[in-house]
């Protein structure tokens, strides 16, 4: 997914770890797309008003800044759009389960981990699902990866059996 | 017809002399007759009483009219009243003796009653005392035979409860063993699931994601 005809991004387009999901990634296109046409609105009117200049969102001035893009430029908004097009049609995307609602520092970690481990460009989902406890649920296109701690139980079930009864393990 | 004392006739006489003589033939025959008559009704009234008053009648008679002088009305109403008071004496001694017979009578027979209601009010008392202590050991036996009956039935019962308790325990711990992961976990969650956070839960959870990396990863390039 490397620009082909970038004017100062010669190196691999990324996400900063704030860029999650896909939804994320829509809200960008979005803003982007608002940005391209205030940014062609202010061309068309060079005769004098002022034009308001539309404010870019934390998340966008994330990405541009982790992508070092000048959204003035209107070759850098084309190459962010295709590259934003491209990650919304084509990214991987995982969906993961909590427990509990999980913190933006939690989500940056893990995002960070999971796109230096699996994937560069991988968006995340993520669900609330109360009776997972600790650990978490997977879910990628066709399969499913229970990695919450009731399965670590489950698995764990003849130790357990073997506490209970009072024997040590392996008897 | 000429008599026999007819003159005129020479024969006359001796005819007349006849006839009285038939006629005295004729009445000694008729009273022989008569006499015979007369045997013959007093023999055929021979069994009759005789109406003809007895001479020892007559004398009975004048002895009754002796007595009639004798025993005159003053007389007798004398005796009448003696007679009178010694029927009194007699009567009132007679109820003496018979209310004295009627006491003693009544004594005996209170005594006989006494002695008689006793008896059978005993011989009843006995007979009830049989009856309850014949119902008594009835009931007894009734009971005994309850007792034992419930005892079989509570031996039963609680023979079968101890079953059930044992078959419920060992389903209980079927149940347990069988769900022992969502217990233990729900006991986790329930005893320390507000005190977990993702953050400590970080490198539990990069850790499994590390063992199931590879499948991830293959899942993904494999694409949809």
């Amino acid at each position: 997914m490397a620009p082909s005809s970038s004017r100062n991004h010669q190196r691999e387009f990324s996400l900063p770890p704030t860029v999650a999901g896909p939804a994320d990634v829509s809200r960008l296109l979005r803003e982007l797309e608002a940005i391209d046409n205030s940014l062609l609105q202010l061309g068309l009117r060079s005769g004098g008003g002022s034009v308001k200049m539309p404010k870019t969102s934390k998340l966008m001035d994330q990405l541009i800044q982790h992508n070092e893009l000048n959204l003035l430029h209107k070759d850098d908004r084309q190459t962010l759009k295709q590259y934003l097009g491209a990650i919304h049609d084509k990214a991987p995307v995982i969906h993961m389960s909590f427990g509990t609602d999980p913190s933006p520092a939690f989500m940056e970690k893990l995002v960070v981990w999971l796109r230096r481990e699996i994937h560069p460009l991988l968006l995340l989902t993520t669900g609330l699902q109360p009776t997972i406890g600790a650990g978490c649920i997977v879910r990628t296109t066709n399969k499913y990866f229970d990695l919450s701690l009731r399965q670590d139980f489950a698995g764990k079930r003849q130790l357990l059996l073997d506490k209970l009864k009072g024997l040590e393990p392996g008897q | 017809m000429a008599g026999y004392g007819d003159p005129g006739i020479t024969n006359g006489g001796s005819n007349n002399m006849t006839i009285w003589w038939l006629v005295l033939i004729m009445a000694t025959l008729g009273s022989g007759g008569l006499a015979f008559i007369w045997l013959l009704v007093r023999i055929a009234n021979a069994g009759a009483p005789k109406n003809e008053r007895h001479p020892i009648d007559s004398i009975r008679e004048a002895a009754d009219q002796d007595v009639e002088h004798i025993f005159n009305a003053d007389f007798r109403e004398e005796l009448r009243n003696r007679g009178r008071l010694h029927f009194e004496k007699i009567i009132g001694e007679n109820a003496m003796f018979l209310q004295q017979d009627l006491r003693l009578t009544t004594s005996q027979l209170n005594d006989y009653m006494k002695t008689e209601i006793t008896n059978k009010l005993k011989e009843e008392f006995n007979k009830y005392e049989q009856s309850i202590m014949d119902a008594k050991q009835l009931a007894i036996e009734s009971i005994q035979k309850t007792n034992a009956a419930i005892d079989e039935q509570r031996q039963l019962l609680s023979q079968q409860i101890q079953k059930e308790i044992l078959a419920e325990k060992q389903q209980t711990v079927k149940r347990f063993e069988a769900n022992m992961t969502d217990i233990v976990n729900h006991y986790v969650l329930a005893a320390v699931g507000n005190q977990i956070d993702l953050s400590d839960q970080l490198e539990y959870i990069l850790g499994e994601l590390e063992a199931n990396k590879q499948a991830i990863i293959e899942d993904i390039n494999s694409g949809a």
